[in-house]
């Protein structure tokens, strides 16, 4: 388990890597936190002709508030986001997704860029940029580019940045104050990847929900939104038929796959089960 | 005869190893890198079975840094093929070629070697190999394999079925006839492997100038090992050294010859230089032997009572692809249905077993050995008769067990079980657990719409095996014995060394202790080397929970040598009868006369310091080689208790508590004996709820990662309540049981029978492991789809 043979680069500013990529025409890979791409590389899966190391890029790592967004650098590990108090006050939902990345070692060298832009179905970044509507800002020879969080997942760890763009930053809302939030997920060991995870997001008035988010890993190519089954609970408010009818909905929604450790029924049925536990727990730490 | 110091035997010793091993400073495989050392890689098979037309490796050669490339013809050139013999007529023999020979027969069979400057090199030059397939119809499972239409594995056995054996005691088919109930099931043991911290990998230099081969190996018997490569390579055995000192785990599945060690050796021969060949995990989960993989179609008869009144069974073990090393493919097979019988007393018996070659990594030895399946089936059995009969399942395992009054009992496959705590352990099991306690808290449970199930299990395993048995069924080689070769040196201190090897079991630790109390110096005194065939005494190595009892009854032997010696002279010294010496505080003292003294320092060097320091014709020198047989073996027991709840909507099994009581009789350090439980269960409970190798209907391995063979981590283990009883065996020196296999051997059982027990509401029952959340999900789908 050992990589053929790479070129490396190791920039130490954004311009000279966009560069560098730029030079390899798509055949260049970026190296975040490598906690994905490694294991491919050794695994010969990956065989690109060069990286394009960032973790010298110092500019890329910062946690900023800025126009009711919550802006990382791409290289801010997840480390640092699991004890961000900006995090913590403002994205709840992502303090509690990080305690579901990986282990500790992984968390520390994992940046949030590198798990968003890898578009790992079954990650829970993903799914929560899904959930809060976030978008990333690419950068390419042209310049910068704003993507939506539905428009960048293609498939299976495919977006639509082009061949020459970097992630350089994410952009989540910050939640309102009040908002009801829970991530629910399930693996066979603690620290794998989802076999289904759940990522909910409530605003409540009373018994009304004026807001409801719902979306999937590990549930089919991309991170689902769950949007008809938002739409019960933001219609019918929040008691428990509803959400059972929620998370009826939210089996008929998603469209997994199989693997050796789930087949596409169980994930069905995970996400129905999930989806009720995610916003039961949701609906309870809601303000409002 | 006082001894002062205080008895090390029994006490919580801490392990004298862990410093060394846990400040990095241990000496593993890859920690040598001698000058001019080549790194090797293997290019394996992706294909299950095929013919190999053509194999050319001049694009390899070509890479500069490339030293060398072999293929299987070159190695069949210079080493003889191995064959695991049998002495059971029914036990075919095959060969197993170190690298592919004409055919691949698995998927990650080792087809070709390449030695270069670096591991990447190594991996570039593999690449380079052309090598032509000719696919062959993959046989996929035993049902296939067994077909006569079916592809044939090995030619030259004609067939897939390798090993058939049987056992039967009285008259089973009429006994069933006339049970009063008869419950059947056919279960199923997935494939499972054990997965060392420590990948395998072996080091190879050849001392061209004295003809001395040193191979390093990730082993677990460097004596076994270092004999049969004397055979194959054509060298004698004194020229062959095999060392292996630290080794990351093993679990049974590094006790094998592997074809990496053959092929090493085979290069680094022909090179003149060191080759170094470290297994990554790709090529561990692939190539390393797997575990278990049966089915067992077994029926039990009862009386009202629950007595049992006859077991009839047949074993099928999915083998794979080759016959292993010393072992044979018989072994797992064979021991499944020799154990299956389990602590109970059953009237008649019979028990069929076959072993099936298919497409898949070869079967070995893994923690347990055909008993976590024999005990899986046995005890689901004895469930099911008492759910059926409405009898508690501790009552009917009591009322079952082999008495006190019926040791020795021989088991209807032969086996001699000494007196154990069959009974006992379960009592205490029951009481640990404040049984009835948890009935009432599962009866809650269950009220409040909680699936909350509780599991016993009880077995009974052989241990410390003698030579009357074969560790493994049919295999000629004798492995009953065991050396200890103690040396006290002039200074007083002690070396001992020993031909079984520590890998993980902390034998430094307990030899240590033995070897103390018998000489009679501290622990710090005494420094055991082992896993060395050039320093120890003629042995194989560590398996079968055989150390402790051969090597420490062997200690046991030399050690008193020693210390019979030691007093004769001290009496010389002393000018006193020997029998009327007391060791005290080190020194040997004229009984009631503490100021006519001699240490035991003096007496060591006098050892060394010629006749006239001696009694009149007593040999100089303080160091004894003694040999131990054990004969028959001895058995070790316990009993499991696992407390599980489902969750009702993902379908996890979440264990909330696990109680062992298990009896190796004399304990030489209850530490040591926690640890070996405590990582026993660990793989016990990741045989039953998560670990699994799965292929392919191509015979590709799916479960080829970490991420996809699910170990459990810390996370999927509840503390765990365990308790000893101490039974000395009656038939081994110092009364010790062997006791390092026999948590995994529990669990599995345990687990599944909790399971069951929590799913009786639903009339679930758990007839295959592991008992995954997919599978769970599809079982209480079915049942809860049968009620609507």
């Amino acid at each position: 388990m050992k990589p053929p043979k790479f070129e490396y680069h190791a920039p130490t500013t954004l311009d000279e890597a966009v560069a560098a990529l730029g030079r390899y025409g798509g055949d260049a890979k970026v190296l975040a936190g490598g906690q994905s791409l490694m294991p491919l590389l050794n695994f010969r899966l990956a065989r690109p002709a060069a990286l394009v190391d960032l973790n010298r890029v110092a500019s890329l790592a910062y946690i900023r508030e800025q126009d009711g967004q919550v802006r990382f650098g791409a290289m801010t590990r997840q480390r640092t986001i699991e004890f961000s108090p900006v995090v913590a006050q403002h994205l709840p939902l992502l303090k509690e997704a990080t305690r579901w990345v990986g282990h500790l070692p992984i968390r520390t060298r994992g940046t949030i860029g590198g798990s968003i832009a890898h578009a790992d179905p079954s990650a829970e970044y993903p799914a929560v940029l899904a959930a809060l509507e976030g978008e990333v800002v690419a950068r390419g020879a042209k310049g910068d580019r704003v993507i939506r969080a539905a428009d960048l997942f293609q498939t299976y760890l495919t977006t639509n940045l082009a061949p020459d763009e970097i992630l350089t930053e994410v952009r989540l809302p910050a939640m309102p104050a009040g908002v009801g939030y829970a991530l629910e997920e399930f693996a066979r060991r603690h620290g794998d990847f989802a076999i289904v995870g759940i990522a909910a997001m409530v605003v409540r008035e009373g018994q009304r929900c004026t807001m409801a988010r719902l979306a999937t890993a590990g549930a089919g190519p991309v991170p689902v939104r769950l949007r008809a089954a938002e739409e019960i609970l933001e219609r019918d408010g929040l008691g428990e038929a509803a959400i059972d009818a929620a998370a009826r909905k939210a089996t008929e929604l998603v469209d997994p796959d199989a693997d050796i450790h789930a087949s596409a029924d169980y994930r069905r049925h995970l996400a129905g089960v999930l989806t009720k536990r995610a916003l039961t727990r949701a609906i309870g730490v809601a303000r409002g | 005869m006082g001894v002062d110091l205080p008895r090390l035997v029994g006490a919580r010793v801490a392990r004298r190893e862990d410093p060394r091993l846990l400040t990095g400073q241990g000496s593993y495989v890859d920690d040598h890198r001698p000058a001019r050392m080549l790194y090797a890689a293997f290019l394996r098979s992706p294909h299950a079975h095929a013919r190999i037309a053509r194999v050319d490796a001049s694009a390899a050669l070509a890479l500069p840094g490339v030293a060398a490339a072999l293929t299987g013809e070159d190695i069949a050139r210079a080493a003889k093929p191995v064959r695991a013999e049998s002495k059971t007529p029914s036990v075919k023999t095959t060969s197993f070629p170190p690298l592919a020979l004409g055919k691949v027969r698995h998927v990650g069979e080792a087809v070709a070697m390449v030695a270069a400057e670096s591991r990447y090199l190594a991996e570039d030059a593999v690449e380079r190999i052309v090598v032509e397939y000719e696919p062959l119809p993959v046989v996929r499972n035993t049902d296939q394999a067994l077909d006569p239409a079916s592809a044939v594995l090995h030619e030259d056995a004609g067939t897939n079925l390798l090993v058939a054996r049987e056992f039967a005691r009285g008259d089973v088919d009429g006994a069933l006839a006339g049970a009063a109930l008869v419950v059947r099931e056919r279960f199923r043991f997935h494939r499972h492997t054990p997965v060392c911290m420590e990948n395998r990998g072996c080091l190879a230099d050849y001392a061209t100038g004295n003809q001395t081969l040193t191979l390093r190996s990730s082993a677990q018997c460097p004596g076994l090992v270092r004999d049969i490569l004397s055979d194959l390579l054509g060298m004698p055995e004194h020229q062959v050294r095999v060392i292996a000192t630290d080794v990351g785990g093993g679990f049974g599945a590094k006790a094998s010859l592997y074809p990496e060690e053959i092929a090493t050796c085979v290069m680094a021969r022909r090179l003149g230089r060191p080759v170094k060949w470290i297994g990554d995990r790709r090529e561990d989960l692939l190539s390393t032997t797997h575990a278990w993989d049966e089915i067992v179609e077994a029926e039990l008869g009862v009386n009202r009572d629950g007595t049992i009144v006859g077991l009839r069974a047949q074993v099928t073990a999915d083998i794979g692809a080759y016959s292993i090393y010393p072992w044979t493919a018989a072994i797992e097979p064979v021991q499944t249905i020799s154990f299956l019988p389990g602590p109970y007393r059953v009237p008649t018996y019979r028990g069929r077993t076959r072993g099936v070659a298919t497409n898949k990594a070869p079967l070995g030895p893994y923690r347990g050995v055909g008993r976590p399946p024999a005990v899986f089936v046995i005890e689901g059995l004895m469930d099911r008769a008492a759910r059926r009969l409405r009898i508690d399942p501790t009552e009917i395992r009591l009322r079952n067990f082999i008495r006190d009054e019926d040791f020795p009992y021989k088991s209807p496959s032969g086996i001699v079980w000494d007196r154990s705590s069959f009974t006992g352990s379960l009592v205490k099991a029951r009481e640990v657990l404040d049984y009835e306690s948890a009935r009432e808290e599962q009866a809650r449970a269950r009220a409040a719409g909680r699936w909350l199930g509780i599991g016993v299990a009880s077995y009974v395993e052989l241990t410390g095996i003698g030579s009357a048995i074969p560790v493994s069924p049919g295999m000629p080689l004798s492995t009953g014995t065991e050396a200890a070769t103690i040396r006290l040196d002039p200074a007083g201190k002690v070396t001992a060394v020993f031909g079984v090897a520590s890998h993980g079991q902390g034998l430094e630790t307990t030899l240590a202790q033995i070897v103390a109390d018998e000489v009679g110096v501290p622990i710090e005194d005494v420094r055991v080397l082992h896993g060395d065939t050039e320093v120890s005494p003629y042995g194989t190595g560590t398996y079968a929970s055989r150390s402790l009892v051969l090597a420490g009854g062997a200690a046991i032997l030399a050690g008193r040598a020693i210390r019979d010696k030691m007093r004769l002279i001290a009496g010389h010294l002393l000018e006193a009868d020997p029998a009327d010496l007391t060791l005290v505080d080190g020194r040997y003292a004229v009984r009631g006369m503490p100021d006519r003294s001699v240490a035991v320092r003096q007496i060591a060097r006098a050892a060394y310091s010629g006749a006239r320091q001696l009694p009149k014709g007593l040999e100089p020198g303080l160091e004894a080689t003694k040999f131990y047989d054990p004969y028959y073996g001895t058995a070790s027991n316990a009993t499991h208790v696992a407390v599980v709840e489902v969750d009702r909507g993902t379908c996890e099994v979440k264990t909330l508590r696990y109680v062992v009581v298990e009896d190796c009789g004399r304990m030489v350090n209850p530490l040591i004996v926690d640890g070996q439980v405590h990582g026993g269960v660990a793989q016990g409970i990741g045989a039953a709820l998560l670990e699994e190798i799965v292929y392919d209907d191509h015979g590709q391995l799916l479960s080829g990662t970490l991420m996809d063979y699910v170990v459990p981590s810390a996370c999927e283990i509840p503390m765990l309540e365990v308790h000893h009883l101490e039974t000395p065996s009656p038939v081994t020196l110092g009364g010790f049981r062997g006791m390092g296999e026999g948590g995994t051997i529990g669990a599995p059982a345990a687990i599944a029978n909790a399971v069951a027990d929590a799913l009786a509401p639903l009339g679930i029952e758990v007839a295959e492991l592991p008992v995954s959340p997919e599978r769970l999900f599809r079982l209480i789908g079915r049942a809860e789809g049968a009620k609507r």
